[in-house]
């Protein structure tokens, strides 16, 4: 709903993604928020929004083939391994350009989820999730079994990026940059798949496939595709997070850390865009207090058992998680709205 | 090649009773529970805590470990999934699986990375058990597989002949009818998850006696259990332990000729299952209509 007395005079206005003059002025304003956040945030923080950057851009790949397509997925750390993978052993070993190496990444990971896509055709929900926690498995064990990509020690030591001589690497301004520029590309991309004919497939067959075969969209293809843009997001951001550690191993991409991504989803709201991203830096803040709360655990409670930060990271996520099934299931994307709602009709109801 | 055939079959009997813990909540509620696996370790790690710590003999820990268990699943089930009644399923499936974190985040805080072998193990060579059987049969495998099969005909008989099990079957089936024929259907849902919970309490002894307690043991009884289960279709009782036995055959024999392959030959075999028969060997398939 749009406030009072604005009105879409045109088809583009009702089209465009950013309607209103306030719209472009609090984007700028964010934007230049978010880019002037490299010059001055600390060390750890710097780690931190890299890291969002990151996991937003695989939780986009989620919100395309859950959130869109209703294909669930328990893979995408398995996914973003092949990304990673590919640009860390071009890169090391033939000495392939990392930007060359960023479509590939993003492409051999879509391969993957169109291989292991293949049963969605013919199976949906519980099946597909546990072929896909296969995929998980299998890829993960796979990439450990090669000895020519470094076994379970990974590959290290891989050559810095550089844009034009200047050289990109570690938790820098330069490489929040490009972490920020990736996740604003991608965000786009996925806003617009969203609105376009493939996109409108997709919400035909996550509401009800055999409708949608009906109406004449071949479930097939339209589900594989959802497993290739999905997994493609997730090779990206395999590609950003090899670059970033400079170093990949097997035990990064953990099948926990896909349960992350379906939880950041959650969060965020199922089924939107923005959404997506909300929720990854929701998980993530809430993450970014782990430790200090298990140093206070471990101080009230002296007898517990040395892994106190990894088991308080699982019981915060687990109970962030809990709570917004339990009391906010649409997300955080849906409370934003209903405040915007609230606060355009106001001093009325409805 | 005969041992290893054995122990794969006998394998195999865990990895149903495994499966069977999921089918018993999935027949009748409809919800894969995938918090299994950590429960399982969590009551398993509880039980060497009450037989070491409280020094409590072996019997009465198993006694006491059975109905704890079973009351777990019953919180499980008022706290986390009754409120999630009629939500989509995706929700339900992220609340069994944040459950399944908890219970481990709680495990990690109490033990940590400890691993234990329970102490009344049987052992080759000790013992009744240990010396009547050949020597290339792991005795603890052996009566693992044993209860297995026991619970196997008990669960059967329960879902056929008894009015908790055919109540399990209508709840399961249509909600509406079982309301009509005046089946309370919470009760039948806290009544499978009691019996899940008892289930997993079990399946920690057991695994626990043929694994070992490790920090890994939740995970390896979901990366068991969920291909059986799959196998064997979701809602199948004998199909649990057909696929039980074709997966730890499989397992043995896969590990036997390519020692890395352990943990990913139940995956793969599934997967190729998927792609011929989608619902599982025994599965129901299910005629959807628009």
């Amino acid at each position: 709903m749009l406030p009072s007395g604005v009105f879409n005079r045109r088809p583009q206005q009702d089209m465009a993604i950013i309607r209103t003059r306030a719209q472009w002025l609090l984007l700028a304003g964010g934007l230049v928020f978010l880019v002037t956040l490299g010059l001055y945030a600390p060390g750890h923080w710097m780690n931190w929004l890299i890291l969002v950057g990151v996991y937003a851009i695989a939780t986009l790949g989620m919100h395309i083939m859950t959130g869109l397509c209703g294909q669930f997925s328990m893979g995408q750390a398995a996914f973003m391994a092949l990304g990673a993978y590919t640009t860390a052993y071009l890169g090391t070993r033939y000495g392939v350009s990392p930007w060359l190496t960023l479509p590939l990444s993003g492409l051999v990971a879509g391969l993957g989820g169109l291989v292991f896509g293949i049963p969605a055709l013919r199976i949906k929900g519980f099946y597909l999730v546990l072929a896909t926690i296969a995929a998980q498995f299998i890829i993960i064990w796979a990439i450990k079994q090669q000895t020519w990509l470094g076994g379970t020690y990974g590959i290290r030591d891989m050559d810095k990026l550089s844009i034009g001589g200047v050289e990109v690497a570690g938790a820098t301004a330069e490489f929040w940059w490009l972490t920020l520029g990736l996740v604003v590309i991608m965000l786009f991309i996925a806003k617009n798949i969203q609105r376009t004919t493939t996109g409108r497939k997709f919400v035909a067959v996550r509401d009800n496939d055999l409708a949608a075969e009906v109406m004449g969209i071949n479930l097939f293809r339209t589900k594989l595709l959802a497993f290739f843009i999905g997994c493609f997001f997730a090779g990206i951001a395999g590609w950003l997070w090899a670059h970033n550690l400079r170093a990949v191993q097997p035990e990064l991409f953990s099948f926990q850390l896909s349960l992350w991504f379906l939880g950041m989803i959650i969060v965020g709201g199922v089924g939107s865009t923005s959404g997506a991203v909300m929720g990854a830096v929701a998980i993530m803040l809430v993450d970014k207090a782990g430790p200090s709360l298990s140093t206070a655990v471990q101080d009230a409670f002296p007898s517990l058992k040395y892994q106190v930060s990894g088991a308080v990271s699982l019981i915060m996520f687990a109970v962030v998680v809990i709570f917004f099934l339990l009391i906010e299931p649409k997300g955080l994307y849906h409370r934003l709205e209903r405040i915007k709602l609230y606060y355009r009709l106001n001093p009325f109801a409805y | 090649m005969d041992a290893v055939l054995a122990q794969g079959f006998l394998n195999g009997g865990v990895y149903a009773l495994i499966a069977l813990g999921f089918i018993l909540v999935f027949k009748s509620s409809g919800v894969l529970n995938l918090a299994h696996g950590q429960a399982v370790a969590v009551l398993s790690y509880f039980l060497y805590y009450m037989l070491v710590v409280w020094g409590l003999p072996a019997w009465l820990g198993i006694v006491l470990i059975i109905p704890l268990g079973a009351v777990l699943g019953v919180l499980m089930e008022r706290l986390a999934v009754r409120p999630l009644l009629g939500q989509p399923f995706l929700s339900v499936l992220m609340m069994t699986l944040m459950v399944s974190f908890l219970l481990e985040g709680v495990r990690i805080l109490f033990w940590g990375a400890d691993s234990f072998t329970l102490p009344f193990t049987p052992r080759q060579g000790q013992g009744w058990l240990g010396t009547v059987l050949p020597d290339w049969i792991n005795p603890s495998s052996a009566l693992a597989f044993a209860v297995a099969m026991l619970v196997f005909v008990l669960l059967t008989l329960l879902f056929r002949y008894t009015k908790v099990g055919l109540s399990m079957r209508v709840v399961a089936a249509d909600h509406e009818v079982a309301q009509s024929l005046g089946i309370r259907e919470k009760r039948v849902f806290s009544i499978s998850w009691a019996l899940s919970g008892a289930f997993a309490a079990m399946c920690g002894i057991l695994v626990g006696m043929v694994f070992t307690v490790t920090p890994i043991m939740g995970s390896t009884v979901l990366g068991k259990g969920l291909p059986v289960l799959l196998l064997g279709g979701l809602n199948s009782i004998p199909g649990a332990v057909v696929g039980g036995i074709i997966i730890g055959l499989a397992e043995a024999l896969g590990s036997h000729w390519f020692s890395a392959a352990k943990e990913v030959v139940p995956w793969i075999v599934m997967l190729v299952i998927l792609l011929i028969r989608p619902y599982g060997l025994f599965g129901e398939k299910r005629i959807e209509r628009i």
